[in-house]
């Protein structure tokens, strides 16, 4: 089982990037690279999803790291 | 009193001949064909007689100035309304050299030797002619060549690579000043200019030139080149993380004993990748 710990800092690590995309989305003026922003910004929020649902199953099982 | 006659024709007719020049435009005195050239001398004549006094009547001058200034005007818009007088006015080009074979009698006809066509050819760089496809001698005696296409410089399109497409970068500060027209032609304020600026760790007053670019960076240049502003690497940034959590979430699918929690990452991984895959020429280049 992976360490909760981890998988939280990978989910901010990830939030945080996904941030800055949609600074760049807003920045951006060129339709082909609005899509690209929109496109990944739409992934990463698939994936910060699925992350976030794996820690709550994480912190049911391991009760000491509950919470950030 | 004669000199305060001259003075005062000087000062007149120098702002009509800035105006007169203005209005004549850029094509016509950028363009040094032999019309042109012919042209721009008598003008400068007729000015430097008007400003001497030496016609008997300055209205006479001016008249003639009006015409040698008007009538190239008029020809270049006929030009534009009519392709015969255009010919006519401007002239055809010549083809020099085409399939990289060079047309001796079209060179004859221009009065240009083989060497003087080598020369021009080497003023561009090229010093063998068998990388020369297609040369043409423009209106106003200047060479232009296009290269075979395996000798000209290469290109993203060749390699295939894709590349972001850029738009210019628009200059927001020049001399310390700030300009709105271009920040607003951006979507951007002079408010989101200052925290850019704070966010540096300079003042307005610090910045000689500032450019923002197709994607929204804010580039300074400062007054004191001895202080260095570090270059905004945002971009490789949110590369450098994202691939990170690519290679995490990599690790998490290796190390999990839980079945479905490992196709989770392995799924999610191959997202992140496919994702980096297409904003690489976005972050990158």
């Amino acid at each position: 089982m992976t360490v909760s710990s981890q998988v939280k800092q990978t989910l901010a690590t990830l939030e945080g990037a996904q941030g800055i995309l949609k600074l760049y989305l807003t920045q951006t003026q060129d339709k082909e690279t609005k899509a690209v922003f929109e496109k990944a910004i739409n992934a990463a929020s698939g994936i910060i999803g699925d992350l976030q649902a794996r820690i709550r199953v994480l912190e049911r099982e391991e009760n000491q790291y509950k919470g950030f | 009193m004669a000199w305060l006659r001259i003075l005062t024709r000087s000062v007149g007719i120098f702002v009509l001949t800035f105006f007169l020049v203005r209005v004549m435009g850029k094509r016509n005195l950028a363009r040094m064909h032999p019309f042109g050239l012919v042209n721009l001398i008598v003008i400068a004549v007729l000015v430097s007689f008007l400003t001497l006094g030496y016609f008997e009547n300055y209205l006479f001058g001016l008249f003639a100035l009006g015409v040698w200034v008007l009538a190239p005007i008029t020809l270049d818009y006929l030009a534009l309304k009519s392709k015969r007088i255009h010919d006519l006015v401007r002239g055809k080009e010549t083809v020099l050299v085409k399939h990289g074979k060079i047309m001796e009698e079209n060179l004859l006809q221009e009065r240009f030797s083989g060497e003087e066509l080598l020369r021009e050819l080497r003023k561009k760089n090229i010093f063998n002619l068998t990388d020369v496809e297609f040369a043409v001698m423009e209106t106003d005696g200047s060479l232009n060549v296009l290269l075979k296409s395996d000798r000209k410089p290469l290109t993203a399109h060749d390699i295939g690579q894709k590349v972001a497409p850029q738009a210019e970068a628009q200059t927001v500060i020049l001399d310390g000043n700030m300009l709105d027209e271009p920040l607003a032609s951006l979507g951007l304020n002079r408010a989101w200019l200052k925290t850019e600026i704070a966010k540096a760790g300079v003042s307005v007053e610090n910045v000689f030139i500032g450019q923002v670019d197709a994607s929204g960076d804010l580039y300074l240049d400062l007054f004191d080149d001895a202080i260095q502003i570090p270059r905004p690497r945002v971009k490789e940034r949110v590369y450098a993380s994202l691939e990170k959590c690519h290679a995490d979430l990599a690790k998490f699918a290796l190390e999990t004993k839980n079945a479905a929690a490992k196709t989770m990452y392995a799924k999610d991984a191959d997202k992140l990748k496919e994702i980096l895959n297409e904003l690489k020429p976005y972050l990158l280049r």
